[in-house]
């Protein structure tokens, strides 16, 4: 028996097609190649691509419609709730019983692909498939085909040209949870196409197709549904409405008033802060999210994922810019977040792993930072950094140990990527190239530094000391040593926030435990002393005791 | 009045290219003729703008087949005219493989090197032989001036004269005047320049520590 969904007919919302002479990013036409170049260019939501472009039509699908009765009323389950927008219903489907029947029937093959004959509905159909394309990456990545990459990226484009192409708000409800990971996943299927596009697996037949079909997974594809969505749903001005403590419904346009409109846009632009930073464009990465208040505690969406991803780029995109005070504060926060939130996340596997790597990232960022500006922070972050796993790495790269730098940096940096396919006289693996030139320029600025932490470390000793005894310490020569503090004094002299709502705006400021500056010829420095902290040592004897206490009382004598 | 209309060109061309990067239309490559006029005037005019300049290297990111050298050396040169900011660093990252290896771009880096080392001697020095390149760069020289100066205001509190003339490319005494009042210097006996009182910036901190209500409100 097939379910169906009046207000989703084929017809209620505009097919591709007839958007075909809008579209902005059309690739053959800003991409300076051949044909379709009498396409006129006026700015509308355009098509992202169309369902002839199926690479493997679903016709000749030999997929079986017998699968377990357990997936079948789940698909089933899982449409009438969405059609009775219950929301905590669909949570659960989606979060818990999706994985679980993942685990019990899904460990090494794919989910049914043809669910028509269950639900007759587009939307539904399409919201579906993408989870049957997520799954497929996610889990077996080894029998990850070429026309499952394309097709996914099909599907893509139907779901995002219902929602764009609507004349009025489609009526879906959704978790933010989900709608998180439907943007997330976009961006991380462009990622792995762009790196795929690189590699030297790909055969000739691949090749030719791709380039009969540049559009698939081009970068400006990706750019176009993000910028769609963030335009339809006037999430900038929404948000300057929400921090300026406004009425957001007033400027959000009937799009815009719309949960799943909102929330797409939301998370548009972080995908956006994702896919620059990925492309080395850190300051409009940071840019982006000029309308956002990271500063401020006011927490405008609640998917946790979303808030760890934020912090993550942002904070990346400030250390690849020198703005280490800032790199560190967001590192901070994030990590004091996630020990809030651990709970949480554990009693949700499959968000666990994701969440877990990318802490150990941002530890290892952080590490990095605080070698290369040294601040005092956090104690309870801190304490971890002294935990021997990274203890170590931070010992060595004090050391001047660049390799252990490279480490570092390659482990904890994002996927960068190449939004063109090699050029003919590329490296053997081209695909290895962008994180080459990004972790290059970073070593760069780390060897520009070499010679701070010893100069640090002999500051530290004295409050005012001759040129000449430092050079001496240094076993360099007078001209070379002033070089040396002029550089240390630049270097650690950087933009910082302190207040606005665009994380881009900052004055220079010098932060850093040890600064110093030059009279004639004496060194006059200036260290910063944390004083001992009582609070930590008294709370927790006070428990302890506590604790004692009550245990002793409990004794029968 | 050439001079006049040039600066109208460029006001109208930045109102322009302003538009574009409010929109997807940074994006399009049938944008990049005005990008680099615009580029053009930055150069001859000494007038400066990052957001634009990077614009241009992400649309030659995206579309190899468009891309121009020369505007790139522009585009490198007048990112080292705003340091101490690391415009110099963003610029870079978006450049691709073979980019890099463009000689001229090289030695682009190689100076840039320099002055982040604060090897402002050598830098000046090793310019002298890419005149060629540099000359093109309206006002660069008093740019690279300005930088030292900022390093040295955040470094002394009093230096010798002839020293800083060095860091300042070997000025002559008139020249090394006007810098001193315009960074607002003072001349000293003995040869010295008073830079400024450094005391009030370069202070040793003492972090103490702090107890909040919240903390103390478990045990109460």
């Amino acid at each position: 028996m097939a379910y169906r969904r009046d207000s989703y007919r084929k017809d209620s919302y505009t097919r591709a097609d007839s958007y075909r002479d809008g579209r902005i990013y059309d690739d053959e036409e800003y991409g300076g190649y051949p044909g379709h170049a009498d396409q006129s260019k006026t700015l509308q939501y355009s098509d992202f691509g169309n369902k002839d472009d199926f690479y493997d039509p679903r016709g000749t699908s030999t997929q079986s419609y017998s699968f377990p009765d357990a997936v079948a009323k789940f698909i089933i389950h899982l449409y009438q709730s969405i059609n009775n927008r219950d929301v905590s219903e669909i949570e659960n489907l989606y979060e818990i019983r999706f994985p679980q029947l993942t685990r019990d029937y899904f460990k090494e093959e794919k989910w049914p692909q043809d669910i028509t004959h269950l639900v007759d509905d587009p939307l539904f159909t399409t919201l579906y498939r993408e989870l049957y394309f997520r799954h497929i990456y996610a889990t077996m990545s080894n029998s990850l085909t070429f026309s499952d990459r394309c097709n996914s990226y099909s599907n893509y484009c139907e779901l995002f040209n219902m929602i764009l192409t609507s004349p009025e708000p489609i009526d879906l409800t959704l978790t933010n949870q989900w709608l998180w990971e439907i943007i997330d996943e976009f961006v991380y299927q462009f990622q792995s196409f762009s790196q795929f596009r690189r590699s030297p697996r790909l055969n000739a037949e691949e090749s030719q197709y791709f380039k009969e079909h540049t559009y698939i997974w081009s970068v400006l594809s990706v750019l176009n549904v993000l910028y769609s969505l963030i335009e339809k749903s006037n999430i900038n001005q929404q948000l300057r409405a929400y921090f300026n403590g406004e009425n957001a419904e007033t400027v959000a346009g009937d799009f815009g008033k719309s949960p799943l409109y909102k929330m797409l846009g939301y998370f548009s632009l972080i995908a956006l802060l994702r896919v620059h930073s990925m492309l080395g464009d850190y300051h409009l990465a940071v840019k982006v999210l000029e309308n956002i208040d990271l500063h401020k505690n006011t927490m405008y969406c609640n998917v946790p994922a979303c808030q760890i991803t934020t912090y993550y780029y942002v904070g990346f995109a400030y250390v690849m810019m020198r703005r280490y005070a800032d790199a560190i504060r967001t590192y901070t926060n994030a990590l004091l977040y996630i020990q809030r939130m651990r709970q949480m996340f554990q009693a949700k596997s499959y968000q666990n792993d994701q969440v877990n790597k990318q802490t150990d990232q941002m530890y290892t960022m952080l590490a990095i930072c605080l070698v290369l500006h040294p601040q005092s922070i956090d104690e309870s972050i801190n304490s971890v950094l002294q935990d021997r796993k990274y203890a170590d790495k931070i010992s060595k790269m004090q050391q001047g140990d660049m390799k252990e730098f490279e480490n570092c940096f390659t482990f904890a940096c994002p996927k960068f990527l190449s939004p063109v396919p090699p050029a003919i006289d590329a490296s053997p693996d081209p695909s290895q190239e962008p994180l080459q030139i990004q972790k290059s320029i970073f070593m760069e600025e780390v060897a520009q530094q070499i010679y701070l932490p010893t100069i640090r470390s002999f500051l530290k000793l004295y409050t005012t000391m001759p040129v000449s005894k430092l050079a001496a310490f240094m076993e360099l020569d007078h001209n070379t040593l002033m070089e040396c503090l002029l550089c240390f004094k630049h270097k650690m002299h950087n933009i910082v926030w302190s207040k606005g709502v665009s994380s881009l705006d900052g004055d220079f400021m010098a932060g850093s435990e040890v600064d110093f500056y030059i009279d004639k010829d004496m060194v006059h420095i200036a260290d910063t002393k944390v004083g001992r902290r009582y609070g930590d040592y008294f709370i927790r004897h006070i428990h302890l005791m506590d604790e004692l206490h009550r245990a002793l009382k409990g004794l029968k004598f | 009045m050439v001079g006049g209309t040039r600066r109208e060109e460029l006001e109208a061309l930045k109102l322009e290219v302003n538009s574009f990067l409010t929109s997807v239309e940074r994006y399009n490559s049938n944008n990049l003729p005005k990008f680099e006029k615009y580029v053009q005037l930055q150069v001859s005019e000494n007038m400066y703008d990052l957001e634009a300049n990077l614009a241009i290297l992400k649309l030659y990111q995206f579309f190899p087949n468009l891309y121009k050298p020369e505007i790139v050396c522009w585009i490198l040169l007048k990112s080292l005219t705003n340091l101490p900011n690391t415009d110099f660093v963003l610029c870079r990252c978006l450049l691709g493989a073979g980019q890099l290896d463009d000689l001229n771009i090289a030695r682009i880096a190689y100076l840039a090197n320099l002055l982040e080392l604060c090897q402002f001697k050598r830098f000046w020095q090793e310019k002298a032989q890419d005149a060629n390149l540099i000359s093109q760069i309206t006002g660069f020289d008093d740019a690279v001036r300005k930088f030292v100066c900022h390093v040295v205001n955040i470094t002394y509190q009093s230096m010798d004269k002839t020293i800083l003339k060095e860091l300042l490319g070997g000025i002559t005494d008139a020249d090394l005047r006007s810098w001193i009042a315009k960074n607002g210097w003072k001349e000293e006996p003995n040869n010295m320049i008073y830079i400024s009182n450094q005391d009030e910036h370069v202070k040793t901190k003492n972090i103490s520590e702090k107890i909040t209500f919240e903390t103390v409100s478990v045990v109460m």
